[in-house]
């Protein structure tokens, strides 16, 4: 198990980065926290001809809080999203989510752009970019774009990056400081990937929802945006939501699968249960606090 | 195929080299430097046994180029006892409790713990025992890392019923 | 870092003399090691699972920079180079292939091997080896094996072994008598061994030494095999293996990679190294267990058990090291209880599926399929698991009794551990808890299990040998322990050096234990059936009791007193009573050594002994399991709240070596029971290559388990009795029984492992499983008798030329038993002698035209009588000897030599 030969880059910028993907012409991967990548290199599963290392770019590892958002380098560790006190303030659930990717010691490389990108359809981080709203900044030689986090996944890590393109940063809109928080994930162990997860914020204002963002992860083939929950739940009044209704709804959204670890039956009956009890309990934490 | 002059301090000591792009640091730790405390049991960082200690944070070898610890401060399991004939406090815990047998997974567990005890924040047992989910040890069910684990943190010994 | 020890060290929890290198990065692992001019190899594998290979090129490989050599079945069959079983056996009546010459048998099959610089470019070059396949269907399950032509040509069929009797008809009627009659298919998926380094061999020639590093079990053993498979006599070997991360029966002895590199060693004159990574381990190496067990069990409506048959096959694979059909299985399945009559069938199947290896407790189906039917049967019939096994296992006072398979027993205690753990499990207690957790819709479960397990086993197979030590107090004053055992994490340099601290009566520090190096202590075939501690043991004991012996006679000589008088205590030897008449063992060790005037007349000089401890044939360990989980009814995931293990190893030499035998045991239990799963699709390919795939216990998985220690001293040397296997062995069951009290509201836990949330909430929700397959009709397999005598009838006429020598080979469940023959007759009487590397004995029976027929009784493995019916046909003869109980085995033979006059 040992990657084939490449050539190495690690360019100090962003400008320099397009540039090395551009001339790759479709022969170059980005290396990022290499959490994933480098098993597909040794595995030689994946054999670009160009590597290009952004971990040297100091532009891509920030966290900031701008005009009605947050924005989030890509080269920022998950264990850095995990104990930054900015986003434990405004994206509690992007906290939490951080904290069930992998294992620490693949959280301490492993970043925020390298999970949005590759895109795997049971990772927590790209579900909570299309629960939250995110969008993703994206450059090349040819342009600077912004792809909406729901329309970026097409299906097992295939995304609506091109070859040439750089994630740049993940911006997500704003959320009020009391949002309530929806994550589960059940996992055969810590640190495995999803067999199904949920993950989702709720404004509530005045006792009614205001807004809702959810989404799944492990239940199709990319993470899946539960909008038929989400547009039920708004307007709703917390003391009277159907929970078994919602889920129902939720579920109808998703598209699970059939592996080795579990079937799509399974999937979609631990998925329904897992919405409701993750609803109730954070309602019911609401009340209590 | 690219090659890349690298300069990176291991176990305190400066070492240059220059290393192919795709060398895995767990091959260039092992192979090059000779800290052939670094095991490789999975090499698709799974089962930690080449963890070490990259600027402060436990990393998978396998899962970095070499050439991407340039400039970096590593320390392996070789790098942590004052000298050959004492043991770091992680290492004497291990050894106290029977936190292993045949050794194997053992350097990444001492690394992850090393790593997360080192700093000036003390992390309590809870935050230590979520750490070993990144280690699969397939000799001791555990049982001593746990414990050590439970005496590391402080708490008193492990808790028999 | 020394490790100073004051008053008595065996039975106390010293910390291990490993630990320190080992945790300090300072271990010796194979791939540790490194030779000038060293080269690496990759191997090209077979990406089908069965097929003929058209056409293989290897010219760009070899053309690649660095690369040094690609070599095929070609260049390495020039050495005739064999594989052997761990009994050093042929693994079958046809060889199997080191590289795969002309036809693939399954995924990871390794066709060519690329030697070169490195192991990067090795991998280039392999990449760039073309191999043009023309694909078949592959056999990959049992079901397909039974129903399939054979995979393998020179086969008669997909049998690889088959012992035992189909239907019996005494047993049958018992059976069909029983008030209560229970059956069950329990099935246990295919595992990876997975130790934590996977295989490795760096092999160099210097002149005529073979120097052979590698990742095993025994160097001795390894050695021995290397010796039997070479067959170069001129060559000396040397097999080293200093540290070893975990073997658990994967590292037996090597295979068809280490075979490969070890002949590449020596047709290309350089070191050569390699070492398996962990995808070529889930791929291609061997695996272990994929069984699957049809029982069934008469019972009264009490619950006492009246009489069992089991029919039990196995997916052996295409290149099985162990190509039998597991006797032990059958041996040891109601041994512990009080069972008047059982039978069995077994059979392991060829497939096109990686090849089975052993793996800790290799006849574990035994319990977990007693195990799991009695707590079915207990429920069924309305009766407590707990009383169910009090009503029906042995206890002290039922002993000394032999087993209806003819195992002697005399001090088994499994009735006993279960009274113990008992005593500090409160079923009563849980029950009440079970009760009221179900009413607030939490579901607990109990799982309890006993068992007996054979452990220190010697002298009836050939590799399974006493241990041996070499010891000798030097003038240092430091004990030196040269050994036959060896540590894949066992812990031996400690456990030994206690043993011999104790009975020399020196300080444990002082004690330093030698081994993994198959050029000095002697032969023993390692880790294997749970017997390095009770004979190894064995031998540390009475070769220090010589030495000691010898200590004294020397002191007693200098001191001019009785031998009675002299005491050994912490390294001092002195005169009991007058402790300042006292001098050091170093002290007594120069004079041994350095003024042999001294010594008493005729005394050899040196303080050195040597001892190989033979062991009873089987020294038996005991236990009784119990554990409690929760499930939960939401996902179906498990969770293990407790486990107790009450076992009864005999005297302890260090109980945190004990302990962690245990605890490691039951971890790969959990791992079976709930998560591991190698797994094949339709077309043979291995569903599990990376361990994202292939799921192993981690922490969380895993909980504190409690102890206790039964200590009922063995009838071997210091009492041991071996742990190695136990919480492998019977820790499925307990964890099986645990989950299916807690679903039993639900339904029944089909027992079908792992047991997948998938699976258990398909219980919860009283959804029909996706079933496993039913057990297909068995298509009539041939008799197990050569194709030829199918041909040939007995016939009366005379002149049949009988007498003079033949070259015959007896099919046993243990694999293929050469044997020469010799035979006379004299009228209707036939006189002969039959020799193995067993053994030679004589029988006298009877000819009649072609038909010789004669009895004989055997020893080994166990007394047994052989019936033998042969048939001549000119220079060839075949036929069968029936082995009593284990069914009948296929003899064929050639004429070697006739006698005349």
């Amino acid at each position: 198990m040992k990657p084939a030969p490449f050539d190495y880059y690690a360019p100090k910028s962003v400008e320099e980065a397009c540039a090395l993907l551009a001339e790759a012409g479709g022969g170059a991967t980005v290396l990022a926290g290499g959490q994933t990548l480098l098993p597909l290199l040794a595995l030689r599963m994946s054999q670009p001809f160009v590597v290009i290392d952004i971990n040297r770019i100091e532009s891509l590892k920030f966290v900031s809080r701008a005009d009605g958002g947050t924005r989030i380098g890509p080269v920022v560790r998950q264990s850095e999203i995990i104990s930054n006190d900015i986003l434990k303030q405004a994206l509690p659930v992007l906290v939490t989510a951080a904290q069930h990717v992998g294992h620490h010691q693949t959280r301490n490389r492993g970043t925020i752009g390298g999970s949005i990108a590759l895109g795997e359809p049971a990772a927590e981080l790209p579900a909570t970019a299309v629960a939250l709203g995110a969008s993703i900044e994206v450059r090349s030689v040819r342009s600077v774009k912004k792809i909406r986090a729901e329309e970026m996944y097409l299906g097992p890590y295939a995304t609506a990056l091109s070859s040439d393109e750089l994630i740049t940063s993940i911006d997500f809109p704003e959320w009020p400081v009391n949002t309530m928080p929806l994550f589960r994930e059940i996992a055969r162990r810590p640190g495995d990937f999803a067999l199904a997860g949920l993950v989702g914020a709720v404004v509530i204002e005045s006792g009614r929802i205001a807004r809702a963002g959810i989404a799944w992860f492990g239940m199709g083939p990319t993470p899946i945006k539960a909008r038929q929950a989400e547009a039920a739940l708004v307007g709703q009044s917390i003391g009277s939501l159907d929970a078994q209704r919602l889920a129902e709804l939720a579920i109808a959204d998703a598209d699970p699968f059939d592996d080795r670890h579990a079937t799509a039956e399974y999937r979609r009956t631990v998925a329904r249960r897992i919405f409701v009890r993750t609803l109730s309990e954070a309602l019911k934490q609401r009340q209590a606090a | 195929m690219s090659e890349h002059k690298i300069e990176l301090s291991i176990n305190g000591r400066r070492q240059r080299a220059t290393v192919e792009g795709r060398m895995l640091l767990s091959d260039f730790l092992r192979v090059d430097a000779g800290y052939t405390g670094v095991h490789v049991g999975c090499e698709h960082g799974v089962c930690g046994a080449c963890t070490v200690i990259v600027d402060g944070l436990a990393v998978r070898s396998c899962l970095m180029l070499a050439v991407q610890a340039d400039r970096c401060k590593v320390t392996t399991v070789e790098g942590l006892a004052a000298d050959e004939n004492s043991l770091h406090p992680i290492q004497q815990a291990m050894r106290d409790e029977h936190a292993l047998q045949c050794g194997f997974c053992t350097p990444g567990v001492v690394m992850t713990l090393a790593a997360l005890t080192g700093g000036a924040e003390k992390p309590d047992a809870e935050t230590l025992l979520a750490s070993m989910s990144g280690h699969v040890c397939r000799c001791t069910g555990y049982q001593g890392i746990r414990r050590a684990i439970l005496k590391l943190a402080g708490e008193s010994e492990a808790k028999q019923p | 870092m020394t490790l100073h020890v004051d008053g008595a060290v065996i039975g106390r929890r010293l910390p291990r003399k490993e630990d320190a290198r080992l945790l300090t990065g300072r271990g010796t692992f194979v791939d540790d090691v490194v030779f000038p001019g060293m080269l690496h190899v990759a191997f090209v594998r077979s990406p089908i699972a069965r097929g003929r290979i058209r056409s293989l090129d290897i010219s760009t490989a070899r053309d690649l920079p660095g690369v040094l050599a690609v070599l095929t079945a070609t260049e390495i069959d020039r050495f005739n180079a064999k594989l052997l079983t761990f009994f050093f056996t042929p693994p079958a009546e046809f060889p199997f292939p080191l590289l795969a010459r002309d036809r693939v048998a399954h995924v990871g099959e390794p066709i060519a091997m690329v030697v070169a610089q490195d192991r990067y470019i090795a991998e280039d070059a392999a990449s760039l080896v073309t191999v043009e396949y023309e694909e078949e269907t592959p056999v990959v399950t049992i079901a397909e094996a039974m129903r399939a032509p054979p995979i393998h040509t020179g086969a008669d069929s997909n049998v690889g072994a088959v012992i035992g009797v189909e239907q019996d008809e005494d047993l049958e009627a018992a059976m069909a008598s029983a008030p209560y009659l229970l059956t069950r298919t329990v099935r246990h998926q295919r595992i990876a061994q997975s130790p934590m380094e996977t295989r490795g061999v760096v092999a160099s020639k210097q002149g005529d030494e073979l120097l052979v590093h590698i990742s095993c079990q025994s160097p001795h053993l390894v050695a021995r095999y290397l010796s039997h498979a070479l067959d170069q006599p001129h060559l000396s070997i040397r097999v080293i293996a200093k540290d070893v991360g975990g073997g658990f029966g994967f590292k037996n002895h090597p295979w068809r990679e280490e075979m490969s590199v070890i002949v590449g060693c020596m047709l290309l004159g350089r070191p050569l190294k390699w070492i398996e990574d962990r995808w070529e381990n889930l791929v291609a190496a061997c695996q272990a267990r994929e069984q699957e067990m049809t029982v069934r069990i008469g019972l009264d409506r009490d619950g006492k058990l009246l009489a069992s048959h089991s029919d039990y096959s196995l997916n052996s694979g295409a290149f099985p090291q162990v190509p039998d059909a597991n006797v032990a299985v059958h041996m040891f399945m109601w041994a512990a209880y009080k069972m008047p009559q059982c039978g069995f069938y077994s059979r392991a199947w060829y497939s096109n599926t990686a090849g089975l290896g052993a793996y800790r407790g290799p006849w574990g189906m035994e319990s977990l399929a007693r195990e799991t039917l009695l707590d079915v049967a207990a429920r069924e019939l309305g009766i407590d698991p707990v009383e169910i096994r009090r009503r029906n296992l042995i206890t002290k006072a039922d002993q000394p009794c032999t087993t209806p398979l003819g195992i002697p027993l005399e001090d088994i205690t499994p009735a006993e551990c279960l009274e113990k753990l008992l005593e500090k499990f409160d079923v009563t207690a849980f029950r009440a808890e079970q009760a009221a957790a179900r009413q607030e819709g939490r579901y607990l479960g109990l799982g309890i299990a006993a068992y007996i397990e054979p452990t220190g086993a010697a002298g009836s197979m050939a590799p399974m040998t006493g241990e041996f030590v070499q010891l000798r107090i030097e003038p240092t004053g430091t004990v030196t322990a040269l050994m036959s055992t060896h540590s894949q994490g066992h812990g031996t340099q400690s456990t030994m050096a206690q043993v011999i601290a104790d009975q020399l009566g020196v300080a444990y520090e002082d004690v330093q234990v030698f081994e993994g190096d198959s050029s000095r202590g002697g032969f023993g075939p390692g880790a294997a059936g749970s017997r390095q501690g009770v004979i190894g043991g064995g031998a540390c004991r009475r070769a220090a009791a010589l030495l000691k012996e010898k200590v004294v006679r020397v002191a007693a000589h200098i001191f001019n007193v009785s031998a009675e008088s002299i005491a050994i205590d912490n390294g001092i030897v002195h005169i009991a009573g007058a402790e300042k008449q006292a001098r050091s063992l170093r002290q007594i060790a120069e004079i041994a050594y350095g003024e042999p005037s001294r010594l008493p007349p005729g005394m050899e000089s040196g303080l050195e002994a040597q001892y190989r401890y033979d062991p009873p044939p089987v020294t038996y360990t005991s236990a009784a399991h119990a554990c409690v989980v929760e499930v939960d009814v939401d996902t179906g995931f498990v969770k293990i709240r407790r486990w107790l293990s009450c076992e009864d190893c005999g005297t302890i030499i260090n109980p945190a070596v004990v302990e962690g035998q245990i605890a490691g045991g039951l971890a790969q239990a959990i791992g079976a029971v709930l998560l591991e799963e190698t797994g094949y699709d339709d077309r043979g390919n291995p569903l599990a290559v990376t361990y994202k795939d292939y799921l192993l216990p981690s922490i969380a998985d895993v909980p504190d388990f409690e102890y206790l220690h039964a200590c009922t001293p063995s009838q071997s040397e210091g009492g041991f009795r071996g742990v190695g296997e136990g919480g492998a062995i019977i820790g499925p069951p307990t964890l099986v029984n645990a989950i299916a009290d807690a679903l039993a509201p639900f339904g029944e836990v089909p027992l079908d492992l792992p047991l997948t949330p998938p699976k258990l909430l398909a219980v919860i929700e009283g959804r029909p499983l996706a079933k496993p397959a039913e057990k297909p009709a068995t298509q009539p397999m041939p008799e197990p008798i050569a194709s030829p005598a199918e041909e040939v009838t007995p016939h009366r006429e005379a002149g049949v030329l009988v007498d003079g020598s033949w070259k015959m080979v007896l099919a046993t469940p243990m694999g293929p038993q050469p044997m020469t023959g010799h035979f006379e007759t004299q009228g209707g009487v036939l006189k002969g002698t039959l020799a193995s590397d067993q053994g030679s004995q004589d029988f006298e029976g009877t000819v009649t035209g072609n038909l010789l027929k004669w009895e004989m009784k055997v020893t080994k493995p166990m007394p047994l009588t052989l019936k033998y019916e042969l048939l001549i046909d000119g220079d060839t003869l075949f036929g069968k000897a029936k082995l009593g109980i284990f069914g009948t085995a296929k003899v064929t033979g050639q004429r070697a030599s006739t006698t005349t006059g």
